[in-house]
């Protein structure tokens, strides 16, 4: 196991930027998702760790050596990484006891060793019924877990996944959830998980880098990214909610800044002095009828247990919670709290990039 | 766990050392062309068009370009006709037996041409074995009515039929089915739509067909050489001929401007069939892939019938005139139960020390090709597709130039480029090197093209995935590119035998006495009056090139779209 660190890392394609300086530790033995929309860089940045790439400028560091930049450049096969491709790579002419053995044999590891050792990584990902199977016969659960067992098996410093699990049905991907869990606890391998699924993304790491266009937005815990989104685009992508623009009112508070949102004074938390938006998550809205701030519902769908409200607020659409249903153009009060105040200058432009994603 | 994971240098050696090879595939596949295109301008004896001059005004070279020209014009018009009779009954209606149908129309491409005018040959004539025994055959003494100028324009028209027929096919397939379907709705009937509907979106298509047909029509040696030579009626390739074999090398700067201009003629069929493909006119859209299937209603049986027959009269007949005249003592002798022998099989595969000769050559040679080949063309291919740069895309895109040239052309350019070694005193001229090394030139691009098809559909995560646990390039190459690619390159190879042991326009020119091909002692034993020998020769390799079609054909379902000349 091993961390990876990128410093100042960029990538162009015929002169078009593909990243952007990107500077990022992983720590040895940690699961870290890269998340962010269609063409943003996620598949750039691991095909560089990898190697199959070479970075325009910066450097990329395993284990505390320089494998990319600074001149010199360690190719793929020497770099020990493990990869799982979105299309599984498996080699169609072998079995999949062949498959998984082969990190081995190139390894030179002894015939009895070897035999143990794809044994023990088709048993922990529940394939050994399937050792003599060829992957033609193979479903895409299955594929996908031979893809993991054959990366498994050579214990890599570490294991690059690139959307593991687009091709696969929805019941599935839970099921394989558990095993990408299973898979780091028994294993504890360093992992970049790139998913454009922020369910996905926040379920299954420790961290989450959130990427757009070459650049990481904010690199963080999951419950960081949703609670204190640095910028727009974090707040807008990670979570559901509304980004309103705000005015501070000058008043500090020991627990956060005044603000003024949607013509109320409300109390957020805040890392800065000048924020310029909030982050109004659907937690933070409760329904009250006497409250003054008044909000038109549009919009009322069923969640399971709850109902979602899209309501129109001063002209802002917010999202809210609700226990019983609403009806459409009825008008009701609401009430703002624990807001996550940030600033972002620039952040108009960001929130229609959203948009035109969603 | 401990592993060093940074193991030292060596391990890019490969990478570095693979991009060489692209230097003598350079050289080897282009070198004779560039060679012979200098030699146009007077290479060697400073810049001059004098060659041009002469030789383009000699009047025997306007004859044999004349007669080229209506030879090959004529038998494009007849290939026309035939393949585009089968290619719309056969892409269009609902007969039965496609599959059958098309091999027996593809076998006439695959038979050297020379075996197809000999056979033809005992069809026709009065010494015909066949028509003897059906007593049809006509007074000793009248000419054999294939020694003509119609009787070159018959086979040429025949033997490149199939060329037609597969660009044609092609071009039907991308016709969207709803568009037909559209104008049954509004009312046309079948032989409408296809007037109206089906024939105009065809057009590029048949029109590519046609003048590739014309090309290999112009370059065709074979044919002119059994049916014109007697007749004293050259074209392009004989007149060649004729004059290296009757003067030797010092009419070398001749025969280079007489090839140069065959050469020209010949590109220019090509770049014009390319840009009509290329410009495909219509704006096709919609769902193609649902095969039209006009019903022929009760015409059917008869439309199957006479495709059947034609089949019949174009393959059936001539090979059973072959096979009959193989089957005699001696020339002019009918066939009956008591003559037939198989004498001259033997003499032809086991006593003549001459015929012998000429299978181990072509053997050798064909095996020598395809396995040359076969090695240079994987990791050839595997560098133009993942590995792209300026000198393997030049490459990619002239490769076909050496299969494209009339074989005249090649021959000539290989002897200009290989009679004075450059930087030695050796020749290999009259060496079954130079054979050789023509036969790897022309037949590079039947090699590379299928190797490069499946390497272009392989996934290259398949790739990066063995890279990734820890393989490096040749391993990669040798557990995961070449068992995937591995049928394609069995096709390939077979391919490339099949059509080198049975050339003959190349090692026409190229043979010296023990270095004889098959194609050249058919041809020479036929030229000296052995006609029967001849005949058993020649039956003996239809029979191998039909068991090593069958072959490609039996592995067909595992091997790329495309691979397969035969199919499309
Ligand atoms: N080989 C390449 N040549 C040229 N441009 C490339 C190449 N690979 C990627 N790009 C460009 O780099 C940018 C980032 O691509 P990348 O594949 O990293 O996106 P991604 O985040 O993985 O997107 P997705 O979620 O759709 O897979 C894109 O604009 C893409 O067009
Ligand atoms: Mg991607």
């Amino acid at each position: 196991m091993a961390e990876l660190i990128f410093s100042n890392l960029s990538k162009q394609f015929d002169g078009a930027p593909a990243l952007d300086r990107i500077n990022a530790q992983i720590k040895s033995g940690e699961f870290v998702a890269l998340l962010g929309p269609s063409g943003c860089g996620k598949t750039t940045l691991l095909r560089l760790t990898a190697g199959f790439e070479h970075p325009s400028a910066g450097e990329i560091r395993i284990g505390g050596q320089s494998v990319a930049g600074g001149g010199q450049f360690v190719p793929p096969e020497e770099r020990g990484i493990g990869i799982v491709f979105q299309s599984y790579a498996l080699w169609p002419h072998k079995s999949v006891s062949a498959n998984v053995s082969y990190p081995l044999e190139v390894r030179r590891v002894p015939r009895v060793e070897r035999q143990a050792r794809v044994n023990e990584a088709l048993s922990l990902t529940g394939l050994s019924d399937f050792a003599q199977r060829m992957p033609a016969q193979l479903s895409g659960g299955q594929r996908q877990r031979v893809a993991l067992a054959r990366c498994l098996v050579f214990d890599p410093r570490a294991v690059l996944l690139d959307e593991p699990l687009a091709n696969l049905d929805l019941a599935l991907r839970a099921s394989m959830h558990e095993v990408f869990s299973m898979f780091h606890r028994r294993t504890g391998a360093t992992m970049l998980y790139v998913t454009h699924d922020q369910g996905e993304a926040l379920a299954l790491a420790d961290r989450v880098a959130v990427m757009e266009s070459g650049k990481i937005r904010q690199f963080a815990a999951p419950e960081v990214l949703y609670r204190e989104p640095v910028d727009c685009f974090v707040a807008g992508f990670v979570g559901d909610g509304a980004v309103v623009s705000v005015r501070p009112t000058g008043q500090v508070d020991r627990n956060g800044l005044m603000l003024k949102v949607l013509g109320q004074e409300v109390l957020s938390r805040s890392a800065t002095a000048e924020p310029s938006h909030v982050s109004i998550r659907p937690e933070s809205i409760t329904l009250s009828d006497d409250a003054p701030l008044r909000a038109r519902v549009t919009g009322c769908t069923y969640l399971g247990g709850r109902f979602r409200l899209s309501l129109d607020a001063a002209g802002e659409t917010l999202v809210a919670f609700a226990r019983q249903r609403a009806t459409i153009g009825e008008t009701v009060g609401i009430k703002l709290q624990d807001l996550w105040a940030f600033r972002d200058p620039d952040g108009t432009v960001l929130m229609e990039k959203v948009l035109a994603y969603a | 766990m401990t592993k060093t994971f940074f193991a030292k240098g060596s391990s890019r050696s490969l990478d570095r050392l693979l991009p060489l090879i692209l230097l003598p595939v350079a050289l080897i596949a282009l070198g004779p062309v560039v060679r012979l295109l200098l030699e146009g301008i007077g290479f060697g004896d400073g810049f001059t068009t004098d060659h041009l001059t002469k030789v383009l005004t000699r009047p025997s070279t306007g004859t044999a370009l004349m007669n080229s020209l209506v030879t090959a014009g004529g038998g494009t018009l007849l290939s026309v006709l035939i393949g585009a009779t089968f290619a719309f009954l056969v892409a269009l209606t609902d007969i039965r037996g496609k599959g059958a149908l098309v091999f027996c129309l593809m076998v006439p491409m695959m038979i050297p041409p020379q075996i197809t005018a000999l056979a033809w040959m005992q069809m026709a004539g009065p010494s015909s074995t066949l028509l003897k025994l059906l007593g049809l055959a006509p007074p000793l003494g009248s000419p054999q009515p294939l020694h003509s100028p119609g009787g070159i324009i018959l086979l040429l028209g025949i033997q490149h039929a199939s060329l037609v027929f597969l660009t044609l096919r092609a071009g039907l397939r991308m016709i969207p089915a709803d568009l037909v379907e559209a104008a049954r709705m509004s009312g046309a009937g079948s032989l409408r739509v296809w007037a109206q509907i089906v024939l105009p979106l065809s057009m590029p298509a048949l029109i590519a067909g046609g003048a590739m047909a014309f090309v290999t029509a112009l370059g065709n040696f074979g044919i002119p050489a059994m049916l014109g030579i007697p007749a004293g009626y050259a074209t392009l390739p004989t007149l060649i001929y004729q004059r290296l074999v009757g003067m030797g090398p010092s009419v070398l700067p001749e025969v280079a401007v007489l090839s140069l201009l065959i050469g020209a003629i010949a590109i220019m069929g090509v770049l014009f069939s390319r840009s009509v493909l290329s410009r495909k006119g219509f704006g096709l859209v919609g769902l193609s892939g649902t095969p039209l299937a006009l019903s022929l209603g009760r015409v059917r049986g008869a439309v199957e019938m006479a495709l059947w027959a034609f089949i019949f009269v174009i393959l059936a007949l001539p090979l059973f005139a072959l096979l009959a005249t193989s089957l005699i003592p001696a020339y002019g002798v009918p066939l009956t139960f008591n003559t037939a022998t198989f004498d001259a099989w033997k003499e032809v595969l086991l006593i003549q020390p001459g015929t012998r000769r000429a299978y181990g050559n072509s053997l050798m040679l064909a095996t020598s090709a395809a396995t040359i080949l076969l090695l240079i063309s994987l990791p050839l291919a595997w560098l133009i597709q993942r590995r792209p740069n300026r000198l393997s895309r030049i490459l990619d895109a002239l490769i076909d130039l050496p299969y494209a040239l009339p074989g005249v052309v090649l021959s000539i350019a290989c002897i200009l480029t290989f009679l004075n070694l450059p930087f030695t005193e050796l020749t290999l001229y009259g060496t079954i090197w130079i054979i050789l090394l023509a036969y790897l030139a022309r037949f590079f691009v039947v090699m590379l093209r299928p190797i490069q098809a499946s390497i272009a559909q392989l996934d290259p995560a398949m790739e990066e995935a063995a890279a990734s646990v820890g393989a490096r390039l040749g391993r990669r190459l040798r557990d995961v590119v070449l068992p995937l690619a591995a049928p394609s390159a069995a096709a390939g190879a077979i391919l490339v035998f099949l059509t080198a042991v049975n050339e003959l326009t190349v090692s026409a020119l190229l043979w010296s006495s023990g270095t004889e091909t098959l194609g050249v002692v058919i041809y020479n034993l036929e030229d000296s009056g052995e006609t029967v020998m001849a005949s058993a020769l020649a039956m003996s390799i239809v029979l191998l090139i039909v068991l090593l079609m069958g072959l490609v054909q039996a592995g067909a379902k595992r091997l790329p779209k495309g691979v397969i000349p035969w199919q499309s």
